[in-house]
C-alpha cells in the first residue's frame, strides 16, 4: 500500500511513518503544500493522509486537486480542528474518513487499512490471519470455515486486532476504538477484557488458536508468533 | 422620551416662566400708559374747555356729563391743577362704584377763576390683566402647538443619522466580513458619535479576530504536539524488552495526555459558543431524534457500568438550534448522569415540548447547585472527568435562551432544561 503523508509537523510524520512502515506500508512525506502538490501530480498513491491545516494553504484545497487527478485515491483527513463543518467539508469533497488530533496509531492503521479496503477490493476483501476468515462485505467470520457468531463489537475488536497485527494496543486505544471517545465514562478497562475474554472463547470453542497476547497491565498484541 | 420631547419641555417651560414675568411686565407698561394716555386726555379737555369759557360758552352750556365747572370770582388765587384717582357711581349698572380719574384745576379766563373737575373713565386694572393674562395664554398655547408640531418634524429630519447609526450598531455582528457603514451627517456630535463608533467597531472585531485566531491556534498547536507525544509513546510500546514498570509509566503518560487532548478541545469548544460561532439554522432541529440517537450511543456504555437507563421522549419535539450543540448538550447531560452515579443506580431521561429531565442516582453533590455549573467544579477529583461538561451545558444554554436548573433529593439528582 503507497501512503502520502501530507503533515506540516515533522516529528509527527516522522511517527507515522515510523509505525505504518513496520506494517506493509510504503510511506512518503510531503510537508507543504506546494511539496504535497508537486507529489501528487507526479506519482500516483492508494491513499493520501491529509493535514487540513498548512502553513502555505488549506488542505481542503489539495483534496479538491486529488479528486480531479486520481479520483481512486483515498483520502483520510486530519486535523486538529475537531469541528464538524471541517468534518462535512472533507466529507462532501470526497474524503473516505476523518481522525482528529491526537490519534492513536493503532487506530489510524486500521482506518488506513479501512479505507484500502474498501477502495482496491470494493469491500469485497477476504482478511486472512492464519486459520480466521473474515469477509469484510458480509462481516463473516470463519475458524477453520465454520462461521462463528460474533457481536458487533467482537467483530470490530478482531477486525482492530487484524489491522493491527503484531502490534501493542493499550487497553485505551482498544476501548476508544470499540467505545470513541466516550471511554473516559468507562471506570476501568474490564470491559475490554470481557470482550477480549469472549472473543477467545468464540474463536477457540471453533478450534482457532489463541493469537491474543496479554501484556500485563498494558494491552494486548495480535500475534502468530 | 426622547432627547427632541424633552428639550420642548424644557423650551416650554422656560416660556412658561418668560411668559410669566412677561404678563407682569405688561400688565405694569400697559397700567402705567393708559394712566398717561388717561391724563393726557384729561388735560387736552381742561385746555379745551378753558377755550370754550375764553370764546364765551355758558358755563351751564358746558356743565355736563363729566365736566363740573363753577365760577370762583375774580378774587385772585393759585391756578393749578391735579390728577387723582377717585370713584364714581357707574353710569349703567345701578349702586357700582367704577374707579375714575379726575383732574382737578383751578383755571384763570379773562380775569375770572374758575373750577374745573373732569373725570373721565379709567381702564380698570382686573381688566387690563385679564386682557394681558388672555393674550399671554393664546400666544403660549400657539407656541406649545408649533414647539410640538416643531419637534415632532425635526425629530424625523435632524434624527435621522443618528436613527441609521442606531440601526447600523445593532445590526453590527463582530462574526461578519463587511465593514461596519455609518451615515454621512452634517451635524459635528453625530460625527463624532460615528467616527466613535466606527473606531470601537474595528477596535472590537480586530480583538475578536486575534482572540479566535489565538483560540483556534492554540488548540491546533497544543494538539499535534500532543499527537507527537502519543505517538512517540505508542513507538515506545513496540520496542521489545521493556518491564512491566516501564510499561505502566508509558501508560500512565498516555493517559494523561490524553486528558490534556481533551482539555484543549472542550476549553476550546467554550471560547467558540462564547464567541457565538455556532448560529443556529432558521429551520428548527428534530431534538427528539438528536436526544433518542444519544441515548442509543450511550446505552451500552450505561450496560457495562450496571445503570438502568430508560427513557420517555415525546416525539417530534423542534427546537432552534445548532444541531452540533443540541447533541453535545445531551451528550454531556447523559453523560455526566452516567458518570457521577452510584452501582446498581439509574439514568432517566425525559424530553417534552417545555424540558429536558435528566434524572440519574447519585452521592450529594458536595458543592451548591450554582456552583456545579461553574467550570472545574468537581465533586470528585480522582474520576476522569474534566469538570467542564456542566460548564459547557450551562454556556450552551445560554446561547439559546434556555433555564437549566440542578436539583438533589433523596439520592436523586435532576437537571431540567427549559426550552
Amino acid at each position: 500500500m503507497k501512503l502520502l503523508i501530507v503533515e506540516d509537523e515533522k516529528a509527527l510524520s516522522d511517527n507515522i511513518r515510523a509505525y505504518l512502515s513496520r506494517g506493509d506500508m510504503v510511506c512518503e512525506a510531503a510537508f507543504n503544500f506546494e511539496e504535497a502538490q508537486d507529489k501528487l501530480l507526479s506519482f500516483d498513491y492508494d491513499i493520501v493522509l491529509l493535514d487540513i491545516m498548512l502553513p502555505d494553504g488549506n488542505g481542503l484545497n489539495l483534496l479538491r486537486l486529488l479528486k480531479r487527478l486520481q479520483p481512486e485515491t483515498g483520502v483520510l483527513i486530519i486535523s486538529a480542528k475537531n469541528a464538524l463543518d471541517d468534518k462535512v467539508m472533507g466529507l462532501e469533497l470526497g474524503a473516505d474518513d476523518y481522525l482528529t488530533k491526537p490519534f492513536h496509531l493503532p487506530e489510524l492503521n486500521a482506518r488506513l487499512n479501512a479505507i484500502f479496503r474498501r477502495r482496491k477490493f470494493q469491500g469485497h476483501k477476504i482478511l486472512e490471519f492464519q486459520e480466521i476468515k473474515v469477509n469484510t462485505d458480509t462481516h463473516d467470520v470463519l475458524v477453520h470455515d465454520t462461521a462463528l457468531v460474533l457481536t458487533v463489537k467482537e467483530y470490530e475488536l478482531l477486525l482492530f486486532f487484524i489491522a493491527n497485527k503484531n502490534r501493542v494496543l493499550t487497553k485505551q486505544a482498544i476501548a476508544e476504538h470499540l467505545w470513541g471517545d466516550n471511554v473516559d465514562l468507562l471506570d476501568s478497562f474490564d470491559f475490554v477484557y470481557q470482550h477480549i475474554k469472549n472473543l477467545r472463547k468464540k474463536i477457540s470453542a471453533e478450534g482457532g488458536a489463541d493469537y491474543i497476547k496479554t501484556i500485563y497491565g498494558l494491552g494486548y498484541k495480535f500475534s502468530a508468533d | 422620551m426622547n432627547l427632541i420631547t424633552k428639550t420642548t419641555l424644557f423650551y416650554l417651560l422656560v416660556a412658561m416662566l418668560v411668559f410669566g414675568l412677561g404678563g407682569v411686565l405688561t400688565f405694569y407698561l400697559v397700567q402705567k400708559e393708559v394712566q398717561r394716555e388717561t391724563d393726557f386726555a384729561l388735560r387736552d379737555h381742561l385746555i379745551e374747555i378753558t377755550e370754550e369759557v375764553e370764546e364765551g360758552v355758558p358755563l351751564s352750556f358746558l356743565k355736563r356729563g363729566k365736566v363740573d365747572i363753577t365760577d370762583l370770582g375774580t378774587a385772585p388765587r393759585d391756578t393749578f391743577y391735579s390728577l387723582s384717582d377717585t370713584l364714581a357711581p357707574h353710569p349703567y349698572l345701578e349702586g357700582q362704584l367704577e374707579p375714575y380719574r379726575k383732574i382737578t384745576a383751578v383755571q384763570e379766563v379773562n380775569g375770572r377763576y374758575y373750577r374745573v373737575s373732569i373725570t373721565d373713565v379709567f381702564i380698570e386694572t382686573d381688566d387690563i390683566y385679564d386682557v394681558v393674562v388672555d393674550i399671554m395664554l393664546r400666544l403660549f398655547i400657539i407656541l406649545c402647538v408649533a414647539m410640538l408640531i416643531f419637534s415632532f418634524l425635526i425629530t424625523g429630519w435632524l434624527f435621522r443619522p443618528f436613527q441609521k447609526t442606531l440601526d447600523r450598531i445593532r445590526s453590527f455582528n463582530l462574526k461578519d466580513q463587511q465593514v461596519l457603514e455609518l451615515p454621512q451627517t452634517s451635524t459635528k456630535e453625530f460625527r463624532q458619535l460615528n467616527a466613535f463608533v466606527a473606531q470601537m467597531a474595528y477596535k472590537a472585531r480586530r480583538d475578536y479576530l486575534a482572540v479566535k485566531e489565538f483560540s483556534e491556534n492554540a488548540s491546533h498547536e497544543i494538539q499535534t504536539p500532543l499527537a507527537i507525544a502519543r505517538g512517540k509513546l505508542e513507538l515506545l510500546l513496540e520496542t521489545p524488552g521493556l518491564t512491566d514498570e516501564q510499561l505502566d509509566l508509558v501508560q500512565a503518560a498516555q493517559q494523561n495526555i490524553n486528558k490534556l487532548s481533551k482539555l484543549g478541545n472542550a476549553l476550546l469548544l467554550l471560547t467558540r459558543i462564547e464567541n457565538k460561532e455556532f448560529a443556529p439554522n432558521q429551520e428548527p432541529v428534530n431534538f427528539s431524534r438528536i436526544t433518542q440517537h444519544c441515548l442509543e450511543n450511550f446505552s451500552e456504555l450505561a450496560g457495562l457500568k450496571g445503570l438502568a437507563l430508560s427513557s420517555h421522549i415525546e416525539p417530534d419535539v423542534k427546537l432552534i438550534v445548532d444541531p452540533t450543540l443540541a447533541d453535545i448538550l445531551v451528550a454531556n447531560l447523559v453523560k455526566n448522569a452516567i458518570r457521577h452515579n452510584i452501582p446498581k443506580g439509574w439514568v432517566e431521561v425525559k424530553l417534552d415540548q417545555q424540558k429536558l429531565l435528566v434524572r440519574n442516582t447519585g452521592n450529594a453533590p458536595r458543592v451548591s447547585s450554582e456552583q456545579l455549573f461553574e467550570r472545574f467544579q468537581k465533586s470528585n477529583q480522582s474520576n476522569g472527568s474534566l469538570g467542564l461538561g456542566l460548564a459547557i451545558v450551562k454556556k450552551i444554554t445560554e446561547a439559546n435562551s434556555f433555564q437549566v436548573a440542578h436539583r438533589y433529593a433523596d439520592g436523586v439528582h435532576e437537571v431540567a432544561i427549559t426550552f
